[in-house]
């Protein structure tokens, strides 16, 4: 019995690796312009990639978005070097385009101003709430910046410094944010807190 | 500090961002104050729950999309538009399109600039507004708009003569390419009527076509 455990964690071990190493020929042969391997790469990480912009767009365009983002992805394979893993670059390029497109829909401080004035607003109402609330729909309730700042630091675990240098505001702004957005969460997934 | 002060403190609490006083500071206070005690539990569970969330695939194909805008010789390749917000992944756009419109803009473009130079104090162009619904069908027949552009047609027709021929160069390659856009907008339409940015950039380009016609009459008048 000891010994068929020891197998199967074996075929588990040799099926991750060889998955991985599957991955690594089908991102090389995607940089070369192989639009098969690259669509397995799109397959491996669509699920990771549409959660990510669903929840940092709040649901709003999150298919377009995410088409963009694997879009850009053909175009910068040539640049990954392997220095990080595959899906680290991926990742990271994924928070560029969403927040390069939140950039152009408006200025940052203005999106935070907006985000306070929101909080304010909405957050007060959703305390007589008698249901509690999807994590995920609460997401959606939150204003722009605090939801930014939320998935990157709770959900993706960046620090305050890489968000405040990818998003061009104060650490402290971040952590102000952070604070507002787990308050506010707080509030809708636990109807009744003060 | 004031209760307020200590609980705009707990997440810097919960994330290991305070100083060793001001922690010590808020361990004092938790020790007393059941509120935040609460609350700091509240939002323990809230950080929780975001670092387990589950990512999930989308409900629809997305990669033919992909696939449409990365294909070698791809009309669309590499085409990530700042305009994708109300873009919907059925829509495609062909090159002569997507030509038509920046020609358009550059026609259009060189036409304002020709216009400003020659002293023109109406070459400032009205901010442009096309009053659409999202998600609904759009409607775009308006007999006064044709109306509108059929006298202004045929009263540039009139004063053609008295432009200089360069301006009326100028101003008819203008009407052609915004018309070749007016209609590459409307073909796109047809297939999918009820795109927002389809609507927003038909009207626009009507508009265009509009204020163009208003001021090469005016200027020959």
């Amino acid at each position: 019995m000891v010994q068929e455990r020891s197998l199967e964690a074996l075929a588990l071990r040799c099926a991750t690796v060889l998955s991985a190493a599957d991955m690594t020929n089908d991102v090389a042969q995607a940089a070369a312009g192989d639009v098969s391997a690259f669509e397995r790469v799109y397959h491996a990480h669509l699920p990771r990639v549409h959660s990510l912009v669903r929840r940092m767009a709040g649901g709003r365009d999150t298919d377009e978005l995410t088409q963009d983002v694997f879009v850009r992805v053909w175009q910068k394979l040539g640049s990954f070097r392997g220095d990080a893993a595959f899906s680290t670059w991926l990742h990271r390029l994924a928070v560029n385009v969403i927040i390069e497109r939140f950039r152009a829909e408006r200025t940052r401080r203005q999106r935070l101003r907006d985000g306070d004035d929101i909080f304010e607003t909405i957050a007060a109402p959703m305390r007589s709430r008698d249901l509690s609330m999807d994590f995920e729909t609460a997401l959606t309730t939150l204003p722009d910046g605090a939801r930014e700042i939320f998935v990157l630091h709770d959900v993706e675990g960046y620090k305050h410094r890489e968000i405040a240098s990818l998003l061009d505001i104060s650490a402290g702004t971040s952590k102000a944010q952070l604070h507002r957005a787990r308050m506010m969460l707080r509030r809708q997934l636990r109807p009744g807190s003060a | 500090m004031t209760t307020d002060s200590f609980t705009d403190r707990l997440s810097d609490y919960l994330d290991d961002e305070l100083s060793a006083p001001e922690r010590a500071a808020l361990d004092a206070h938790l020790a007393q104050c059941a509120g935040c005690r609460g609350t700091i539990e509240e939002l323990r569970g809230v950080v929780l729950e975001a670092t387990s969330l589950n990512d999930r695939a989308p409900s629809r194909d997305l990669w033919t999309g992909v696939a449409a805008r990365i294909a070698p010789g791809s009309q669309l390749r590499g085409f990530v538009s700042p305009f994708r917000r109300a873009i919907s992944s059925r829509l495609s756009f062909t090159l002569p399109q997507l030509a038509a419109a920046g020609l358009a803009l550059m026609v259009l473009s060189g036409g304002l600039v020709w216009m400003a130079r020659s002293g023109d104090p109406r070459a400032d162009f009205p901010p442009i507004s096309a009053q659409v619904a999202d998600g609904s069908p759009a409607n775009l027949a308006d007999p006064r708009y044709d109306e509108a552009i059929g006298d202004l047609e045929r009263s540039l027709e009139v004063v053609r003569t008295k432009l200089d021929p360069e301006t009326v160069r100028v101003v008819e390659e203008s009407l052609a390419t915004i018309d070749r856009a007016i209609d590459d907008w409307r073909r796109a339409l047809a297939t999918d009527p009820a795109n927002v940015y389809l609507i927003r950039h038909l009207a626009e380009a009507r508009q265009r076509k509009l204020t163009l016609l208003r001021r090469a009459t005016l200027l020959g008048s």
